[in-house]
């Protein structure tokens, strides 16, 4: 029996800091096959990121490898010099990071910067190292490489850089790749491209992989082995396969049974039995009539103009210079949501689908077309454009951005509620006390400061915010996009609830199909400022009608 | 799965970690004591420096130590009037930093409003200020603070005019851009989706906000200004000789210097120094503090 | 990018007129020149005729017009106090000002950007807190207050510099140099370095706050990853992305010390455009106030569309007309 490849034991990698000792990674043992991908999987504070840089050696300071061992070919790597680790990244081991957009340099070209990832291995001429770039880049797929050798960063997609970042990884064809939720970033149709092109050059090059991600789906798609870590420990490692059907482990479970691809439409996530049936059984409270076109949207346009100046408009006029073109976020876009309806909007990034949202809540006023809510519009038609209803709130989607960090969130809950009358300054404190138990969180907290909170918390108290002013309608933009999935899954079942018991109507805008799947009742399509498809969450599923709603369903990855 | 948001620490939070640093922490505490000593000049000083009647000839220009006709020791010496140099000082410290701070505080006030005034308001008003302002800034402070001082001539109020006019477009720029990075985010985007009023979002969520980078930029210019005031008063556009600010003393001294009698200029220098360099260090450890770039 | 550069320069002509008018007013309000010309107890008429001669009894758009129009036949006025034209008085004391201003940001920059870059690349180290302490000094302390300490030790205690004046210049292209003589270099020396210290101040703490930020980017760790060395990092990556602020210091303040590098030139009574624009003030020459601020201003509008057209240079992404 021949050692692995890579074998860990017992690593511990500990943060020093004043209020004490952060133990990101607390003795975790693993191995690594040759041409194996292993999944290293878990929330965000796990430590799967700093085992990946452990392995790398690259550990910011004040954090350092107390204890343990990393052998790559039975060599130990933990207590090499500086100077030696070097010549093993990029050559021996190298990494791939999450976000395209901040880990190549900005100002310099593609060439420039594979040709210094070469050299830092290689002695090589400009004419060889040339040749080299473009052979890596036509090896991940990137077309026309002596052409695009020479482009920056910028000149590429999200989805091309990260490909960029992958050559530069495999430039010197290392015998292990780490790849840090490499594909987060990006859209699911990317990702889904990435993942193909991943899995055949693992085929192709023999290399080994550890593939470092918080979406168990991602994970099982491409690994045979996948590891579970939480707090710093690796909890339950195994097959694929078994893992995700048959969990060992109580925390495996738990975050399987907080996916919404794994529940039917409509339950609560990862509750125990009987708690669905009564929840299912619970009828409507706030019920009202039916009022099938409540929201309504005509012919919707969004266009972001570049406004020039005096001089840009004497210079168009003469042909010097170019006008720049306006864009057109929102192409004439109609729907309508029924009152009580739950109405997903999906699409891909620079689809207009935030955009529409925000018009629909009165925060864009629309360059042309009207929103209506119960026939009255929902923003003053002139150039100022006043919001005039209360009736449509929202919630955002980064809950560290939608919170005034320096107002309590008692302060940023009743602001609304006092300004529009809806509870005075004295009884304020009443009020957004009934809001914090309607969300969940202790009424004792409103004189906290948002910053004092959890991603999971400030969500509560976004939707909180958005409760307290009486709306009929709730436009939530991606509200659990930012956050991890047994947070996700509590944040899924607060809406539901919550929908249920004030009868809210909701506009839920995500690129995440399968949590519009769980909690909508009809689905929009949008691509590229338009609408493609639009019916029942139902056959949206079933039987897609059109290509790019097709496309992007395949493009989920699937849990075996 | 990280946040990328920054997520201000609690004040606590701020001056524990300030706390943490003893040379900033020694400045703050010097910057406090240099104000105090200013504050209460009167009450320390052994000798009134303008009272004409105290002041003997004879006592002109005695080194450090030199017990004089008032029947005190003039530690610092004294001035070629046989003024008390450490009085003088203490005044001096009197009028630099009365000239400092109200011009800071004008010259924030206006930046604040302008600045983030034109953020809200955007368009044209926003494109016209800032060019304005851009323009003004690609001149040097001294240069603006000159030609101004020298049109207005000699005085309290003429020099803090041309201090105001050198260093007001510094605020309005950094108001105006961090307005401008609050006006985007979400939170006000969210407040304003309630909706509440365009007043109610900038005086309660964008000034509160964008108020610790003008807080920083206000004490480096604080700063600047005495610095400044130094320089006219020393090229002679500054104070007329009735208000002798810490530039004043340094340049009448400074002809004595060459002949050995060192003390008349450096003493000045020294206090000057010192009152810059600890409102500097205070700034700097706050800015560094503040700097969202820096924090892991 | 060429449609850039032509705005660029077209709005650099408007800004120019606009000074040019600003200028004019802001002198034309400042005392009375005719005080200055002519003695008090000179007859009535001799005061009309020179009034005339000057054209200081016209309105003062009529007057702004006439300049403008002298300023397109080349013709900057004379001087009131030197009576000579304010060309060849600018002329003849701009080369000593652009000497000591180049020799000063150069000196600055060579030395100040390597300090900054290491201090930002060890923060925690003990030197980099020298350096950064050190900064903060220079920072402080006045321009003319180190010129004053400067004279004091090399020059008087010691008396191995010379406390003031250009020393033996030769002539080059018909314009005399100090720099290119050793005395010249000898006289040149303190007040460049009093000149400098300041920017230098300027220019490491920029680089090391750049440098620092840099050093906590995924770009970084990136390159790290790949096994670039720390040599090679530092010099291709960080230089390259904290290139852009210096460059815009390194133009702006050879801009501010051509203008006005009064405070030093005063103190080693160097002949400069300094000295030049303080006495004019003072004497309320006009015409050398009108073509100092003018120049001044060119020269400004000059730099910041060079610098303008470095970004263009050193960032990509400003290439494709802003880019997103």
């Amino acid at each position: 029996m021949t050692a692995p490849l890579l074998e860990v034991t017992d690593l511990h990698t500990h943060f020093e800091a004043r209020a004490g000792t952060v133990k990101s990674v607390d003795g975790i043992s693993f191995h690594l096959e040759r041409g194996e991908v292993l999944g290293l999987v878990g929330e965000s504070g796990s430590g799967k990121s700093i085992t990946g840089f452990s392995l790398i050696g690259l550990i910011d300071r004040p954090g350092r490898i107390v204890q343990g061992s990393i052998k790559l070919e039975g060599r130990e790597l933990v207590d090499l010099s500086e100077g030696d680790l070097r010549k093993i990244r990029g050559r021996e081991i190298s990494m791939v990071f999450q976000d395209p957009m901040m880990t190549l340099n900005p100002v310099l070209t593609v060439l420039d910067q594979m040709t210094m990832a070469l050299r830092a291995h290689e002695r090589l001429s400009d004419a060889e190292a040339r040749t080299r770039c473009v052979e890596a880049l036509r090896q991940v797929r990137i077309v026309d490489p002596e052409q695009k050798v020479d482009f920056y960063p910028h000149q590429f997609s999200g989805g091309m850089r990260q490909r960029v970042a992958i050559a530069i990884a495999l430039l010197h064809k290392p015998k292990v790749v780490i790849a840090d939720e490499p594909t987060t970033a990006l859209d699911v149709s990317v990702q889904a491209e990435i993942l193909v092109e991943v899995k055949a050059l693992v085929a192709e090059l023999g290399i080994s992989m550890i593939w470092i991600s918080h979406d168990l789906a991602t994970v099982a798609s491409i690994s045979k082995r996948i590891a579970v870590m939480k707090s710093g420990k690796i909890v339950e490692t195994g097959p694929a396969a078994d893992v995700l059907r048959a969990p060992t482990h109580p925390y495996t479970q738990l975050l399987l049974d907080a996916l919404p691809s794994r529940a039917k439409p409509g339950q609560l996530l990862g509750a125990q039995a009987g708690e669905n049936e009564a929840f299912q059984a619970n009828d409507v409270k706030g019920a009202s009539e039916p009022y099938p076109e409540f929201v309504t949207v005509k012919g919707a346009v969004k266009r972001f103009e570049w406004k020039s100046g005096f001089w840009g408009r004497i210079g168009e006029r003469l042909g010097i210079v170019k006008p720049r073109k306006a864009v057109l976020a929102v192409n004439d876009v109609s729907l309508s949501i029924a009152r009580g309806e739950a109405l997903g909007l999906v699409g891909e990034s620079g689809s207009g689908k935030s955009t529409l949202g925000r018009m629909v809540c009165g925060i864009y006023r629309p360059s042309e077309g009207e929103i209506r809510l119960a026939g009255a519009p929902v923003m003053l038609d002139s150039q100022q454009g006043r919001k005039l209803t209360t009736k449509v709130q929202m919630i955002f989607q980064d809950p560290f951005a939608s919170l005034d960090p320096r107002r309590t969130i008692g302060q940023s809950i009743a602001e609304g509620p006092i300004a529009h009358g809806l509870t005075t300054r004295a009884d304020a404190r009443s009020y957004v006390a009934k809001w914090l138990e309607a969300v969940s969180l202790d009424p004792a907290v409103a004189d906290r400061y948002p910053h004092q909170f959890s991603g999971g918390q400030r969500q509560r108290v976004a939707i909180a915010r958005a409760l307290a002013m009486r709306p009929e309608v709730i436009v939530c933009d991606e509200p659990v996009a930012s956050l991890d999935v047994s947070i996700q899954a509590q944040i899924l079942n607060l809406l539901l609830t919550l929908r249920k018991e004030l009868g809210l109507t909701l506009l839920f805008i995500s690129h995440d199909l399968s949590v519009v799947r769980h909690l909508c009742d009809r689905v929009v399509v949008m691509y590229r400022g338009k609408i493609v498809e639009e019916g029942t969450t139902e056959d949206i599923f079933r039987t897609p009608q059109d290509a790019y709603t097709r496309m992007l369903l395949e493009a989920i990855p699937r849990l075996v | 799965m990280t946040a990328t948001s920054v997520t201000p620490r609690s004040s606590n939070g701020f001056w524990a970690e300030f706390l943490r640093h003893p040379v900033p922490v020694a400045a703050a505490i010097a910057v406090v004591a240099i104000i105090l000593l200013a504050v209460f000049a009167p009450l320390i000083a052994p000798q009134d420096p303008y009272d004409l009647a105290s002041l003997v000839l004879r006592d002109a220009r005695r080194a450090p130590g030199y017990i004089g006709q008032g029947g005190y020791i003039h530690i610092l010496g004294t001035d070629s009037q046989g003024r008390d140099l450490f009085s003088a000082i203490l005044y001096g410290l009197r009028i630099s930093l009365q000239m400092g701070l109200l011009a800071g505080a004008i010259a924030f006030t206006i930046g604040a409003l302008v600045g983030s005034a034109a953020a809200y308001v955007g368009g044209r008003f926003e494109a016209l200020v800032m060019r304005l302002v851009d323009l003004q800034l690609s001149f040097p402070a001294i240069l603006l603070a000159f030609v101004v001082a020298a049109l207005l001539g000699q005085g309290k109020s003429q020099l803090i005019v041309a201090l105001v006019f050198s260093q007001y477009a510094y605020f309005v720029r950094t108001a105006h851009g961090a307005a401008a990075a609050e006006r985007n985010k979400d939170y006000v985007e969210a407040a304003l989706s309630v909706p509440m009023s365009g007043w109610f979002v900038v005086t309660r969520h964008i000034l509160p906000n964008a108020l610790p980078p003008l807080i920083v930029v206000a004490t480096v210019q604080v700063a600047s200004a005495i610095s400044l005031e130094a320089t006219l008063s020393f090229l002679g556009v500054g104070l007329p000789p009735t208000e002798p600010s810490l530039g004043m003393l340094i340049s009448t001294g400074f002809q004595y210097l060459l002949s050995g009698r060192y003390w008349i200029s450096i003493y000045p220098g020294v206090a000057l120094i010192i009152l810059i360099l600890a409102i500097n260090i205070v700034g700097d450890q706050v800015r560094d503090q503040l700097n969202p770039r820096l924090k892991k | 990018m060429i449609a850039f550069i032509v705005r660029r320069i077209w709005q650099a002509m408007l800004v120019m007129l606009v000074m040019s008018m600003l200028v004019f007013m802001g002198v034309f309000v400042i005392g009375n020149p005719v005080d200055v010309l002519i003695s008090p107890d000179a007859t009535q008429e001799i005061r009309q005729r020179v009034i005339e001669q000057y054209g200081l009894d016209l309105p003062v758009w009529q007057q702004y017009l006439q300049f403008m129009n002298s300023l397109l036949h080349g013709d900057l006025g004379r001087s009131f106090v030197y009576n000579m034209p304010v060309s060849e008085l600018i002329a003849s004391r701009l080369p000593a000002t652009m000497e000591l201003a180049v020799i000063a940001i150069l000196l600055a920059s060579v030395v100040g950007i390597p300090l900054g870059v290491y201090a930002g690349y060890k923060p925690d180290s003990w030197l980099s807190k020298a350096i950064m302490a050190l900064s903060i000094l220079g920072f402080s302390v006045p321009t003319f207050w180190i010129g004053l300490m400067l004279i004091m030790v090399f020059a008087v205690q010691f008396g191995i510099m010379p406390a003031g004046g250009r020393g033996d210049t030769i002539t080059l292209f018909g314009v005399p140099w100090s720099f290119l003589t050793p005395n010249g270099l000898h006289h040149l020396a303190l007040p460049a370095l009093n000149l400098s210290l300041f920017k230098m101040s300027m220019m490491i703490r920029l680089s090391a706050s750049g440098t620092r930020e840099v050093m906590l980017t995924d770009t970084i760790k990136f390159a790290r990853a790949a096994g670039i060395d720390e040599h090679t990092i530092l010099r291709r990556h960080v230089l390259r992305l904290i290139s852009i602020p210096l460059v815009t210091v390194f133009g702006l303040e050879l801009g501010s010390t051509i203008a006005f590098a009064v405070v030093t030139e005063t103190i080693y009574s160097w002949p400069g455009l300094g000295k030049l624009i303080i006495d004019s003030i003072t004497s309320l020459d006009r015409p050398v106030m009108v073509a100092y601020l003018m120049l001044v201003s060119l020269l400004f509008i000059t730099i910041n569309l060079v610098v303008d057209l470095a970004y263009a240079v050193l960032d990509p992404r400003m290439r494709q007309g802003g880019g997103k």
